[in-house]
């Protein structure tokens, strides 16, 4: 075994030129690779976390018939009952009452139809980053009657400032019209045109009595997870739960459908131009090893001659790739994920190329991208490297099979 | 003495329907244990299709071969490659030292390959390199060595695992007459010391000489098997 390691790691170092390129093109596919895909693993995430504690949550308990048709009148029951049981479950940071209406918004100038959302101010405060997208005014009270938090692009087409009145018109839970004057008291901009120029916060104490919820209803009960990876677990317990009961458990992706989907489209694109990078740095080292092999034809002869089996000689040319790959590898992981790294703690200011806010999908992407760097990411891109490296020897290594030995030694 | 070596009516042709080249034809030859023996004859004789044949590098036409009692036509590419690990020295014409290895690790690959313990495997090769006139140069590289110098390695890697049979295809070719001898002088005395029988092709009317046997092959056939101090007479000089 120390022969043929010996044997493969000089021999990788006779041609030292042509094997340094090869491993720096590897670990150029790789930096490429790890750092694109953790950068946008990092937005995914952050458009993942700004989107659910904006809304509602990383599992959402509705009415089970409420998905395939919104209506203020398809409520959740016990909702304090449930919050007390849901808090003890571990990796659950926050639970958040919901209730969710449409109606209009009237002011002197203009009536616009709007998303009424009452909300636990105090909750909110802990979770959601709408709060810090505050520009004027003040957020929400607790036990606030008739006060609003609306977006900027709202009151601008309303006419209306902080300390303004507006008319809130809806439907309550038994379909009749119900109107209630509220004043203005704080101004968003979060950039995402559907949430500044449609988006109505109200105290959930009102809504609930604007839409005629009882106390212990509303439209839905958001789970905020820290960590978020434990989605699946919570959900079966608490689908456990609900069974027989009209409430469903959704996930962000049911309750998010187009952000899911463009994560999944997005990230689909990503691993497809990361895989394409791979697959032509597959090409350099096919092409090192197979010349590597071919130029060593009058070698690997003698070694026959010597009675060296072929399949030691293939296994010097599968490890003198992989030790090729893991060079590469460890260029590529090393500076990728030094990249990555940097990026996640330091953030990459994107502020200088967007004066406005980018949002993709209705969800804002913060001005400071950071990537998220995980260890199974590098073992995995290291690991399709070492795998696509040792596919591409095979071929190199049944030439040695098919070596006319008497015919090359001649 | 007992043969190692015997062939019955070996032939082989290269090529097909017209154009068949018949390298060897029918060669019927015995070599006893202990031989140091030349193998001659122009080039396209058949020398090298011969020694590449006994070694079970290439696989005749026809016909029936042993190499110390095993019958090395109905062995497969494994058990060929055994048994040149264990019984069969090479020694080419142009070294074929490897490369990345110095001449200790050239000299110590098949013992390492047999699976010889690390301080055998180092008497040995220690004890072998210094008998080719190599000690203190163990840590070369095939690179930095004279030709001569890299022919004793390969008659040190071919001798270090104690084969029934050297076969040598034209090891003083490559190398200055001086050289030649020197090599000559090395296999003659390894196969008097240690009985390691020397097959060995050769162009070379001097170290024809040195050969107790000539076997002098002609268009692929034997014409002349004798004692090699009959070289001129078998070839009518005088």
């Amino acid at each position: 075994m120390i022969l043929l390691l010996k044997l493969a790691w000089r021999s990788l170092w006779r041609n030292r030129r042509r094997t340094l390129i090869s491993a720096a093109s590897i670990g150029l596919a790789l930096t490429i690779s790890v750092f694109f895909i953790a950068l946008a693993d990092g937005m995914y995430s952050m458009m993942i976390d700004q989107a659910v504690r904006m809304q509602a949550g990383h599992l959402t308990l509705e009415h089970a018939e409420y998905r395939d048709a919104p209506s203020v009148d398809l409520v959740v029951d016990g909702v304090r009952a449930l919050r007390e049981r849901l808090a003890e479950l571990p990796g659950v940071e926050a639970t958040k009452p919901l209730v969710v209406a449409q109606g209009v918004a009237k002011s002197g100038r203009d009536s616009i139809g709007v998303a009424i959302l009452g909300v636990e101010p105090a909750s909110e405060r802990r979770s959601s980053p709408l709060v810090a997208k505050l520009t004027a005014g003040a957020y929400l009270e607790d036990l606030e009657e008739r006060a609003v938090v609306v977006g900027e692009d709202l009151a601008e087409r309303l006419g209306v400032g902080v300390g303004k009145k507006l008319v809130l018109t809806s439907n309550d839970v038994s379909g009749q019209l119900v109107e209630e004057l509220v004043r203005v008291k704080g101004l968003f901009a979060t950039r995402v045109e559907e949430i500044d120029g449609y988006l109505v916060q109200v105290p959930i104490g009102f809504a609930r009595r604007l839409t005629g919820m009882g106390p212990d209803q509303a439209t839905q009960l958001g789970l905020v997870l820290s960590p978020p990876g434990l989605e699946d677990e919570v959900a079966a317990e608490v689908r456990g739960w609900l069974s027989g009961s009209r409430a469903a458990v959704r996930s962000w992706q049911e309750v998010l459908p187009d952000l899911a989907a463009y994560i999944r489209a997005d990230g689909g694109t990503n691993y497809v131009i990361n895989g394409l990078i791979l697959f032509l740095v597959m090409f350099t080292i096919f092409n090192t090893v197979m010349m590597s092999a071919m130029e060593r034809q009058r070698e690997f002869a003698v070694l026959l001659a010597l009675g060296t089996p072929t399949g030691r000689i293939q296994s010097q040319l599968l490890a003198e790739s992989a030790m090729l790959a893991l060079l590469g590898c460890a260029l590529g992981l090393g500076l990728g994920g030094g990249l990555a790294y940097w990026s996640q703690v330091e953030g990459i200011d994107i502020r200088r190329f967007f004066d406005e806010g980018v949002t993709v999908s209705g969800v804002m992407v913060d001005f400071e991208l950071r990537a998220r760097l995980t260890w199974g990411l590098l073992a995995g891109l290291g690991a399709a490297v070492l795998a696509a490296t040792l596919l591409v020897t095979l071929l190199p290594m049944g030439r040695v099979k098919r070596i006319p030995v008497a015919d090359v030694l001649r | 003495m007992e043969a190692i070596v015997k062939l019955r009516a070996v032939s082989k042709d290269y090529g097909q329907g017209a154009v068949v080249v018949h390298a060897l034809r029918g060669v019927d030859l015995e070599i006893p244990r202990g031989s140091f023996a030349a193998l001659a004859g122009p080039s396209g004789s058949g020398k090298s299709t011969l020694l590449n044949i006994l070694g079970g590098l290439d696989r005749p036409s026809s016909g029936t071969i042993q190499v110390d009692g095993q019958e090395v036509t109905r062995l497969g590419r494994a058990e060929l490659a055994r048994l040149r690990l264990r019984k069969i020295g090479f020694v080419f014409q142009a070294y074929n030292l490897l490369p990345v290895l110095t001449a200790y690790e050239n000299a110590e690959y098949v013992l390492l390959m047999q699976g010889v313990p690390a301080a055998e495997r180092r008497r040995r090769v220690l004890e072998l390199l210094g008998q080719v006139g190599l000690e203190g140069l163990e840590r070369r590289f095939p690179r930095e060595l004279s030709g001569g110098q890299q022919q004793r390695v390969a008659i040190a890697r071919a001798i270090a695992a104690e084969p029934a049979l050297v076969l040598a295809d034209e090891p003083t070719a490559n190398v200055d007459s001086a050289t030649g001898e020197a090599l000559l002088d090395l296999m003659a005395r390894l196969n008097q010391e240690r009985g390691v029988t020397f097959l060995f092709s050769t162009h070379d009317r001097a170290v024809m000489r040195r050969a107790r046997r000539l076997i002098r092959l002609k268009d692929g056939a034997v014409a002349y098997d004798g004692p090699a101090e009959a070289v001129d007479e078998a070839d009518g000089v005088r």
